[in-house]
């Protein structure tokens, strides 16, 4: 599981994060919702240390992890090799972008399992093939990403991501920036992976589908979770103001 | 007693450059309105002219002309000879700059300008070129500094620069290197001062 | 006419000799000079900045007849070729350098975050990430730095390197026979520069096809 803790980060004078507090359970899916710059972007990247954050305790299965506590209060971000390992533990997609264009689609998702964990070549192919297999692109694995859509593209992703066999799978819009006919493709591959039992963190404007396949949602607001709880709690039965008015303007 | 070259040298780099620049502009100009209007062996021949221009290094025109011209008769003093090599020079790079420009800027506006029934030439001087040089400042900028650069060569022909009045010194004073020392200063401030200066003027222009 | 255009071939070589030199050796320099460029220490960065300001706003000729004169006031003494190749080092390294810095910051932040996720150690990454992408972002802008090395060798012959352009020099200076001479020193020049410009175009191609051509998103 994870637990975060009064995460603060501030970009300059500017306090994006103003002491941010998440759980998710084992197998259980988050997904944070909210206006544009509210911190959940924010959030996200700072549970894979993608974002340096100035406060605050991230801890995975009880591990602190990124800072160490020293006796005095300070804090004494950890050696980058340690930082290395634990980034393992976990898996992101961002929105785009994501792919390495001058390799295949196959050596994308390799890249991980035989350079980071020191599988063999031959066995991070099979994995790797298993893997394109499962996201239904076991045709494409010699695919250049110029060649692939959006949503292939995104999917070769999320088959990356897992290769490495991670705790949690954080996702940040991976779905914003697709054409329309190609998001259900990617949506169908997070929902086969629900089975899985693996964490999921997810940022998304998809409302629907965020109910969907939550078990939590989080209203993220100026910062903070302002509220959390079931998909009907949050969606239906909200009585904060800027949470409704945030939803109706999503219709 | 070092003074007074130094400053005659600066003078000298300072004429030098501006007049070239102003020529290669000019010839630039000229080079592209042949290339956009003159047909296809207009084109050809600009096409020709840059390529043989850009492929061979600045010092061969700048002998060809100082050793050359004396040979048809024709004794004009280093400068004009220095000068005239490197405005044939600089003029390739910008007409290349202008080509670059006329492709990046909208092709929408052209035709448009067309339909309204203006005469070629017409288009050219009230739209095409006032966007072309706007568009083109940054990399003008760039070929300037270029040039101001390259007025060092025109020491190896007797124009009294800033190099030559290094070298002079050097060789008067037999302090070997110290003259180039303060060469490398002078260059080094008077390419930041045009730097700034180009700056000052691309502001100036963007608000119109 | 043919023992003329023998010198000026022998000039060529020599000149083809000297870009080679440059080439390699500001390659090479330019590698440690990205190593300063992105380094983690300020003054490392500073110096780099520093040094790249100097290379590229002193004149070629004037740091040619700096070092030229400065290295036997202290001490060492090397043959005109040697200085040149040096000086050609120096400056081309200058060039080369801001060449891969602007390949390694076009690479997408995207990426880097990748890289980072995948957890991958610092080798790897350099190896099969940041390599192959600069190498295909700067391919033509390193082209282009190869031909202007050719022609920046000709500067050399300021202090009597002997190559091509010190070579048709002194024939002119001999014979008075100008525009023939220098017609042919330039068409040497320019067979060498274009084919290079041609060689670069042709690598660039093959390697569009076998991938992805280099654009940025």
């Amino acid at each position: 599981m994870i637990e975060i803790r009064g995460l603060r980060k501030s970009y300059g004078a500017v306090e994006v994060l103003k002491g941010a507090n998440l759980d998710v359970a084992d197998g259980e899916v988050v997904t944070l919702i909210g206006r544009s710059g509210c911190g959940k972007t924010t959030l996200l990247r700072c549970i894979d240390l993608l974002e340096e954050y100035d406060e605050g305790e991230i801890k995975l299965d009880g591990k602190l992890l990124w800072y160490t506590n020293a006796t005095d209060g300070s804090r004494q971000r950890m050696p980058e090799p340690v930082i290395r390992q634990m980034r393992q533990r976990m898996g992101i997609v961002f929105q785009q972008y994501n792919l390495f264009p001058h390799m295949t689609a196959l050596e994308n998702v390799c890249l991980g399992p035989e350079f980071s964990q020191n599988i063999s070549t031959r066995e991070s192919n099979e994995l790797g093939r298993e893997l394109l297999a499962r996201v239904g692109l076991a045709d494409k694995v010699s695919a250049y990403p110029f060649q692939l859509s959006g949503g292939q593209q995104q999917r070769v992703a999320i088959a990356r991501a897992l290769a490495m066999r991670p705790r949690v799978l954080l996702l940040d819009e991976i779905t914003s920036a697709l054409d329309p006919e190609l998001v259900a493709e990617v949506e169908d591959v997070i929902r086969s992976l629900l089975s899985e039992g693996i964490m999921m963190v997810l940022v998304t404007h998809a409302i629907g589908f965020a109910r969907e396949i939550s078990n939590k949602i989080a209203y993220v607001s100026d910062g903070r979770i302002a509220e959390i709880g079931s998909p009907e709690d949050v969606l239906d039965r909200s009585q904060d103001p800027t949470l409704k008015e945030f939803l109706r303007r999503l219709r | 007693m070092h003074g007074p070259s130094y400053l005659d040298g600066l003078a000298q780099t300072a004429f030098v450059a501006l007049w070239a620049s102003l020529g290669a502009l000019l010839l630039g100009i000229t080079l592209t309105l042949l290339r956009l209007m003159g047909g296809r062996w207009a084109a050809a021949f600009v096409g020709g002219y840059v390529q043989v221009l850009r492929n061979i290094p600045v010092l061969l025109p700048i002998y060809l002309i100082y050793f050359g011209l004396p040979t048809l008769g024709l004794f004009w003093p280093a400068v004009v000879c220095g000068g005239m090599a490197l405005i044939m020079q600089n003029a390739a790079f910008i007409s290349e700059i202008f080509r670059g420009s006329i492709k990046a800027i909208d092709r929408v506006q052209f035709d448009a300008t067309r339909s309204l029934g203006l005469s070629p030439w017409t288009t050219f001087r009230r739209v095409t070129l006032p966007q072309l040089l706007v568009y083109s400042l940054p990399a003008l900028r760039n070929q300037a500094v270029l040039l101001l650069k390259d007025t060092s060569l025109l020491s190896v022909i007797t124009v009294a620069e800033v190099t030559m009045q290094a070298k002079v010194l050097t060789e008067r004073t037999a302090s070997a290197y110290h003259a180039f020392l303060v060469a490398a200063v002078l260059y080094l401030a008077i390419v930041a001062l045009s730097e700034l200066a180009f700056r000052i003027a691309e502001r100036r222009v963007r608000w119109r | 006419m043919t023992s003329t255009l023998w010198i000026l071939a022998q000039g060529a070589a020599v000149t083809l000799f000297l870009a080679f030199v440059g080439v390699i050796g500001g390659t090479a320099f330019a590698l440690l000079l990205n190593v300063a460029a992105f380094s983690k220490i300020g003054l490392m960065r500073i110096s780099y900045h520093t040094y790249i300001y100097f290379a590229r706003g002193i004149p070629l000729l004037v740091q040619a007849l700096l070092i030229f004169y400065t290295l036997p006031a202290f001490g060492i003494l090397i043959g005109p070729l040697t200085a040149g190749g040096l000086v050609l080092t120096l400056y081309i390294g200058a060039m080369f350098a801001e060449v891969f810095r602007g390949g390694v910051l076009a690479i997408p932040r995207t990426l880097w975050d990748s890289t980072r996720s995948l957890g991958l150690p610092p080798v790897p990454v350099i190896r099969k990430v940041v390599i192959p992408l600069v190498l295909r972002y700067t391919l033509p802008s390193y082209i282009n730095v190869c031909v202007l090395t050719i022609k920046a060798s000709s500067v050399l012959s300021v202090i009597s390197v002997w190559e091509l352009t010190l070579a048709a020099r002194e024939i002119v200076e001999r014979t008075l026979d100008v525009f023939p001479i220098m017609i042919a020193a330039s068409c040497f020049y320019f067979v060498m520069c274009f084919s290079i410009d041609r060689l670069g175009r042709h690598v660039e191609h093959r390697l569009a096809l076998k991938g992805f051509s280099g654009e940025r998103p």
